[in-house]
């Protein structure tokens, strides 16, 4: 009735809708279900979170979760973990380096893991994979079509770095509703859950990365006053520095790759038990090394006062003090940590609010988002305003760049300015477009080069070009570019320096789309040889043990129909085919069967009364 | 269509900038693209993201009383908002000595990393910033344009100075 239902209300063509947090260590996916955002089951074993891992297997197969975690240690380098540290990166970025021991494909532009079984993925296939599971999560929790989706991602996150989260979306075949900055999805988390108004912070310390944001709710507004953060920044670098203070206490000065494996594993479980116990040690080679929760702290101080600068800064951006704001939330793992409660306790003059799982706070957030903005009886509920979290500009003279769209500026927005050429009879100008706080052009982000040709030649400084800068409420810059005189103009999606051209993702797309129908089928049809191997096997036990109860024509026409079914299992291709061929044997075994049955039966009424006696 | 007008407003350097924030609220729900039915078509979701694209960058600008300032200005014929059009204004020379002394004396306390000195200096920056943004709302309110431009164009140079010191203290801090 559901299903009849759905099909015939024009308000749900596409079934239902989700909010995903694709988070750098585990991701969720949830929904608002009667009224209520909660998450859905995300992986094996019941849990809602899946591991943010995607194993590529030598025979073309690709896990996701849990199952690929295990396999982590076995293939390090056709696993990926952390694959939205790679989010909008190329090679060349400094701290692609640094994050694991894969294989790379050299090149220039995408990040290219080579991976098992067949052609190199980019991350955003890999980030694809994942948003692909929990989209199937979600189908079969609502047995229909899940298409649409709010994504979040962390404020911080730039151009490039949205770009690609929204593809990896079409990838996974999900038109993507919304970018949703994290701490925004927070916020509204429990902004509507908890009917809040007025001003908040959002603290978010995850495994690598740190947001700040600030929002104000007012009048079915919900207004990000301004972010900031550091993009790599994390409960990690926790771990790291216990690992620092081992190693200087044993005097190690060039710890090999494997210690250093070995000591975070230990340190993060050290941090871990630290947040219940006010002392633990761990052991390395054979010594123990002793932690008090006061040690702990004091080593992480440095660490947290780098968030309090960021918050400071965000206060600042937003024209407001720290005692104007009304609630704290907490996002991310790390929060756990007691150190971090109570510096942030510390920081805003008040405890902070942690009644909303910090793991699953930002994509019950989501899923409210996604609502919002596809249930008509919700529409006039809450308006979400964001921000823009880095300045966009233009390189100028001298390799500066000059902003034309400030970091915190409500989206969406559009802003032109006019350049002016330079030379006599320049008839083209470069245009550079960048994103950053820095002064100069190299210290910054370059998101994409292009040519505005075509200039009529004429003296320095009347070629009059206007450039215009469109952020749409994703946070996503498109570019255009019009010589005035005579309305020569180009626009360009700024997409290609860091990411995949349009024309790559719908080959990507068409790709998957044939593997998916190829793959069903080799699905299907494994299955179905399993199924045959077991009646085989069956058979040939019960033939064996029970041979007797059959005339000799009766046994000769089973042993023929099994002998033809074992052909097939090797030969045939269609699993159709394969599955009649199993239903017909079986039920010209069926006779046999209930033979066997009744002789059973027979023999536990026998020992029934062997025992009466 | 200028800012002032997205909001029914009158071009005027005295604003009341929550009753501003509340109408920015009020509109945006209005007019943002997000309040659209679903089935809208392409060209009234477009429209209504222009619109509320030109909401945003009108209240960003007419929130900050130096930004409204300068705005008025640009309102009465007088554009200081790039570099090239600043250069057109003719600065008194003893300001334009007296502020260079002062960014010198800034490099020098950045070279030796005194926050204290720096932040000391903006302090007296900040007081003067104060005084000569209030001389150009006065001069904007009498539609003195000559002092008006004169005044804001000494904001300019005190902004920058501002600016570095907060650069400064955040690269400190970080």
């Amino acid at each position: 009735m559901k299903g009849f239902l759905q099909i015939h209300d024009p308000l749900k063509p596409k079934g239902s809708v989700v909010g995903i947090d694709l988070g750098t260590t585990n991701s969720l996916v949830a929904a608002v279900i009667n009224g209520k955002p909660t998450c859905l089951v995300a992986d094996e074993g019941g849990s809602k979170l899946l591991p943010s891992v995607v194993h590529y297997a030598a025979n073309g197969s690709v896990l996701v979760g849990k199952h690929a975690f295990q396999v982590l240690p076995e293939f390090p380098t056709d696993t990926i973990k952390s694959v939205k540290r790679f989010m909008g990166k190329s090679l060349g970025d400094l701290e692609t380096k640094k994050l694991g021991a894969y294989k790379f494909v050299a090149g220039k532009g995408v990040v290219r893991f080579d991976v098992a079984g067949g052609q190199p993925v980019t991350p955003i296939e890999v980030s694809g994979e994942i948003l692909r599971q929990l989209k199937r999560r979600a189908e079969s929790h609502f047995a229909g079509k899940v298409e649409q989706a709010v994504i979040t991602v962390p404020a911080y996150f730039d151009d490039a770095q949205r770009q690609a989260t929204k593809d990896a979306g079409r990838l996974a075949g999900l038109e993507v509703l919304r970018l949703l900055n994290e701490p925004t999805a927070a916020a509204l988390a429990y902004g509507l859950d908890k009917g809040v108004q007025g001003l908040y912070a959002v603290y978010d310390l995850g495994g690598g990365t740190f947001d700040i944001s600030i929002l104000e709710l007012v009048d079915g507004v919900f207004q990000v006053k301004s972010v900031g953060g550091d993009s790599a920044l994390g409960g990690d670098d926790f771990d790291r520095a216990i690992v620092q203070k081992l190693l200087d206490a044993r005097g190690i000065t060039e710890p090999t790759n494997s210690q250093i494996a070995l000591l975070l594993q230990q340190a993060r479980a050290a941090k871990e038990r630290l947040t219940d116990v006010e002392q633990t040690e761990l052991v390395f080679e054979g010594v123990p090394f002793p932690i008090t929760r006061a040690d702990f702290n004091a080593w992480v101080q440095p660490l947290l006062a780098k968030t309090g600068a960021s918050v400071r800064r965000a206060l600042k951006d937003a024209g407001v003090t720290a005692n104007e704001v009304k609630g704290v939330v907490l996002v991310g793992g790390s929060t756990r940590v007691p150190v971090v409660r109570d510096y942030v306790a510390e920081l805003f003059g008040q405890p902070a609010l942690a009644d909303i799982d910090p793991d699953e706070v930002v994509a019950l957030g989501a899923a409210i988002q996604a609502d919002l903005l596809t249930n008509e009886d919700r529409r006039d509920e809450v308006l979400l305003l964001d921000v823009i979290p880095l300045s966009l500009g233009l390189e100028t003279m001298g390799g500066v760049a000059e902003k034309l769209i400030p970091r915190n500026s409500s989206i969406p927005i559009a802003q032109a300015q006019i350049f002016t050429t330079f030379q006599d009879g320049q008839t083209g100008m470069d245009i550079h477009v960048v994103q950053g706080e820095r002064e100069l052009v190299a210290d910054n982000r370059s998101l994409a080069r292009f040519r505005l040709s075509g200039i009529p030649p004429m003296a320095a400084g009347m070629g009059r070009v206007q450039v215009t800068f469109r952020v749409d409420a994703d946070g996503i810059l498109s570019v255009s570019a019009k010589e005035e005189t005579t309305g020569v103009e180009q626009l360009i999606t700024v997409k290609p320096t860091h990411g995949l051209t349009d024309e790559e993702i719908e080959q990507m797309l068409l790709d998957s789309i044939d593997h998916a129908e190829d793959d069903m089928q080799r699905r299907l049809l494994a299955e179905q040889q399993v199924e045959a191997e077991r009646l085989l096997l069956d058979g040939a036990k019960q033939l064996f043990e029970n041979g007797d109860l059959l005339s000799r024509e009766e046994r000769a026409q089973l042993e023929q129909g099994f002998l033809r079914l074992e052909r097939m299992k090797k030969t045939e291709t269609n699993y159709e085919t394969l599955k009649a061929a199993i239903t017909e044997v079986d039920g010209l075994a069926r006779p046999f069967v209930e033979k066997i049955m009744d002789r059973a039966i027979g023999k536990a009424a026998v020992g029934q009364r062997v025992e009466d006696f | 269509m200028t800012h002032f007008e997205l909001f029914n407003l009158a071009p005027t350097v005295d604003l009341d900038v929550k009753a501003l924030e509340d109408l920015h609220r009020k509109l945006s729900l209005e007019s943002h693209p997000d309040r659209l039915p679903a089935g809208a078509e392409a060209r009234e979701r477009r429209l209504a993201a222009e619109r509320s694209a030109a909401l945003n960058e009108a209240v960003k600008v007419l929130r900050d009383p130096v930004r409204r300032a300068f705005y008025v200005l640009e309102l009465k014929g007088v554009k200081l908002d790039t570099e090239q059009a600043a250069a057109k204004v003719k600065m008194p020379m003893d300001f334009l000595e007296e502020i260079m002394e002062r960014r010198e004396a800034l490099e020098a306390a950045k070279a030796a990393r005194k926050l204290e000195l720096a932040q000391a200096m903006a302090k007296e920056i900040r007081e003067a910033n104060g005084q000569s943004l209030r001389l150009a709302q006065d001069a904007l309110r009498k539609d003195d344009v000559a002092t008006a431009t004169v005044a804001l164009g000494r904001v300019r140079y005190y902004s920058r100075f501002l600016e570095e010191v907060d650069a400064f203290e955040e690269e400190l801090l970080s």
